[in-house]
């Protein structure tokens, strides 16, 4: 009988185990449909999700389904997953490297106040010196342009949050111009 | 609405000239600018029973440690139900409630409401839930017997001002039965932009009646009552970017109502903040019982009322410092054990360590943050980092002999 239970115990171990590779499997090419086959986003508007610190895609994921960060298109992608999926798509996302994709020339006189706002404002404590990020504080490096203008505007304009209001008060009463600028620049990162 | 927001925001880092810091960040000497001291990242997902290190839990002899309860990912602040069959935990950024009920072997876990700003408060009162989020209060009547029950919003009867950075709520009933509810100041350090917040309040349970109890409270998210004396004792954070050695966190009383506690321009035993200036900074300030270490992130506190603990145990408080961030060498991350003395005076000891393991550097598995008594007497320590509860149970060591 304990050996019967313990083989019962076993199946239902590789089960999940492999419902979660196949799942997994599945979540992925749908992350790809959008963020890019690598994660590298072909959209301005869409980030790039390649090299991303694990806990930020875990947490962000979370707080898609918990719909404390709201998003029409991640919504119904996230909605019903489990941790253990949530973390293999992280762990899978996190490991993939990120590459510049192509975003026009850059302007200099753009590039020279994003770099003097990115130094001002001190993203380089949180989101790392080579803009990199750690633990739940997003990579900038090479985030698509489009995608941060929108996204750092939001968290200015309240529009965003989630998780806390840090990035609210560091944004506070930057200009729409400074924060072109800070896109400009930041998307033209390079860096592993 | 959000001008008003960003302007009370602007108002509250106005004292040190750093308007845009956030409110963690602010306050930070040149000499820090370069830190790299920032919050712990919290963790959003479920930790496997298996990866939660209770094994490495360290307690004085006779005192065991087991997991009682996991998959709670945030929960921090516990509500026991009187039968000890329910308990309640509030979160912060996950922005769920979750009950765990036990039915004596094994506990399950649901969330009761979700999708809140940070509810991190959590009280029971004549089997009715209240939470408090950091914008909304809602009560769960008769939730301990009858399960899934819709909530009454009281969010209107409260009272709550709109900053929401050190605003998330510990709530507990008091032994006057009245609700007390703390509202923390929106910044690190600063003249608060209102009078409503860096204060400790008391209301009836329907939200009337409000009174403010303590002034001059920093961020409290702790407090309990003396089981004899019945005075209220709680929990404060010390400010940060103030140097590796403090100030330090607090454990302060309340002996009668309308005390000043010193934010933010006295603290410790008595020192000027260096930042926020007044003559006579320290005059009419009640001072700490007890300073509770730099940085340490003073949490919950119980006043252990069991029979299960011997019998020195009695009457003394458990006290979770869940573990400093602004601080370049690790200190907290552990349970201590405080005895107030017949003359008033406190002191410390440790009791339940093994958290942080990497010396001087930062290295945990978890984090203590909340402290409850169940009926048999043993102790819940709740970990917001594994999302676990433990429970710490004692039973005599062997020939050790047994005293009445």
């Amino acid at each position: 009988m304990p050996g019967l239970l313990r083989k019962g115990r076993w199946a239902c171990v590789l089960t999940a185990f492999f419902s979660v590779v196949v799942f997994s499997q599945e979540k992925i090419q749908l992350c790809a449909a959008c963020h890019g086959p690598e994660g590298n986003s072909p959209d301005p508007k869409i980030p790039s999700i390649a090299g991303q610190p694990k806990l930020f895609i875990e947490t962000q994921l979370v707080l898609f389904r918990e719909e404390l960060r709201k998003s029409e298109q991640m919504l119904p992608i996230v909605r019903g997953m489990k941790d253990p999926e949530i973390i293999k798509l992280a762990e899978h996302f996190s490991k993939l490297p990120s590459k510049g994709m192509e975003s026009g020339k850059p302007d200099a006189a753009l590039l020279k106040t994003g770099a003097e706002k990115a130094k001002a404002l001190r993203c380089g404590i949180c989101h790392t010196a080579d803009f990199g990020g750690q633990n739940q504080v997003p990579r900038l490096a090479g985030q698509r342009e489009t995608y941060l203008e929108a996204e750092m505007r939001a968290y200015r304009d309240g529009k965003r949050s989630g998780g806390d209001t840090i990035m609210a008060a560091a944004l506070y009463g930057v200009s729409d111009a400074d924060i072109r600028a800070l896109a400009h620049f930041l998307s033209r990162r390079g860096g592993p | 609405m959000n001008k008003l927001i960003a302007f009370a925001v602007t108002a509250a880092f106005a004292a040190p000239a750093m308007s845009q810091a956030p409110a963690w960040h602010q306050g930070k000497p040149p000499a820090q600018a370069e830190s790299k001291l920032a919050p712990h990242a919290g963790k959003m997902t479920e930790t496997p029973a298996g990866e939660i290190h209770v094994d490495k839990l360290k307690l004085p002899a006779g005192f065991k440690a087991e997991l009682w309860a996991s998959g709670m990912p945030g929960g921090r602040a516990m509500a026991i139900s009187e039968d000890g069959k329910k308990v309640y935990l509030g979160t912060r950024v996950i922005g769920r409630v979750y009950e765990v009920s036990d039915d004596g072997s094994k506990r399950s876990v649901r969330v009761v409401v979700d999708k809140l700003t940070q509810p991190a408060g959590v009280a029971l009162k004549d089997g009715n839930l209240y939470v408090f989020a950091i914008d909304k209060v809602l009560r769960f009547d008769g939730i301990t017997k009858s399960g899934d029950v819709k909530p009454v919003d009281m969010t209107a009867k409260f009272d709550l001002p709109k900053e929401q950075h050190h605003n998330w709520k510990y709530v507990a009933f008091g032994p006057d039965n009245k609700l007390y509810v703390p509202f923390g100041a929106p910044c690190n350090i600063c003249e608060p932009p209102s009078k409503e917040y860096a204060q400790i309040r008391r209301y009836n349970a329907d939200g009337s009646g409000k009174e403010v109890i303590a002034t001059g409270v920093r961020n409290s998210v702790g407090f309990d009552w003396h089981p004899k004396t019945k005075e209220l004792y709680f929990t404060d954070h010390g400010r940060d970017w103030a140097g590796d050695k403090g100030f330090e966190d607090e454990l302060n009383k309340v002996s009668k109502p309308g005390g000043f506690y010193g934010f933010p321009y006295c603290h410790n035993n008595g020192t000027p903040d260096p930042d926020v200036k007044k003559a006579k900074a320290c005059e009419g300030v009640t001072k700490p019982v007890l300073l509770m270490g730099p940085h340490a992130a003073v949490m919950g506190i119980k006043f252990y009322t069991g029979k299960m603990f011997p019998a020195e145990y009695q009457n003394t408080a458990f006290v979770v410092r869940k573990g400093s961030w602004n601080r370049e060498k690790p200190f907290g991350f552990d349970v201590v054990n405080v005895r107030v003395g017949e003359d008033g005076k406190a002191s410390s000891r440790p009791f339940m360590s093994g958290f942080q393991e990497g010396g001087d550097s930062y290295k945990f598995w978890g984090r203590p943050a909340y402290v409850a008594q169940m009926p048999d007497g043993a102790l819940l320590v709740s970990d917001e980092q594994t999302g676990a509860i433990y429970r710490i149970s004692y039973q005599s060591p062997k020939g050790a002999a047994k005293k009445k």
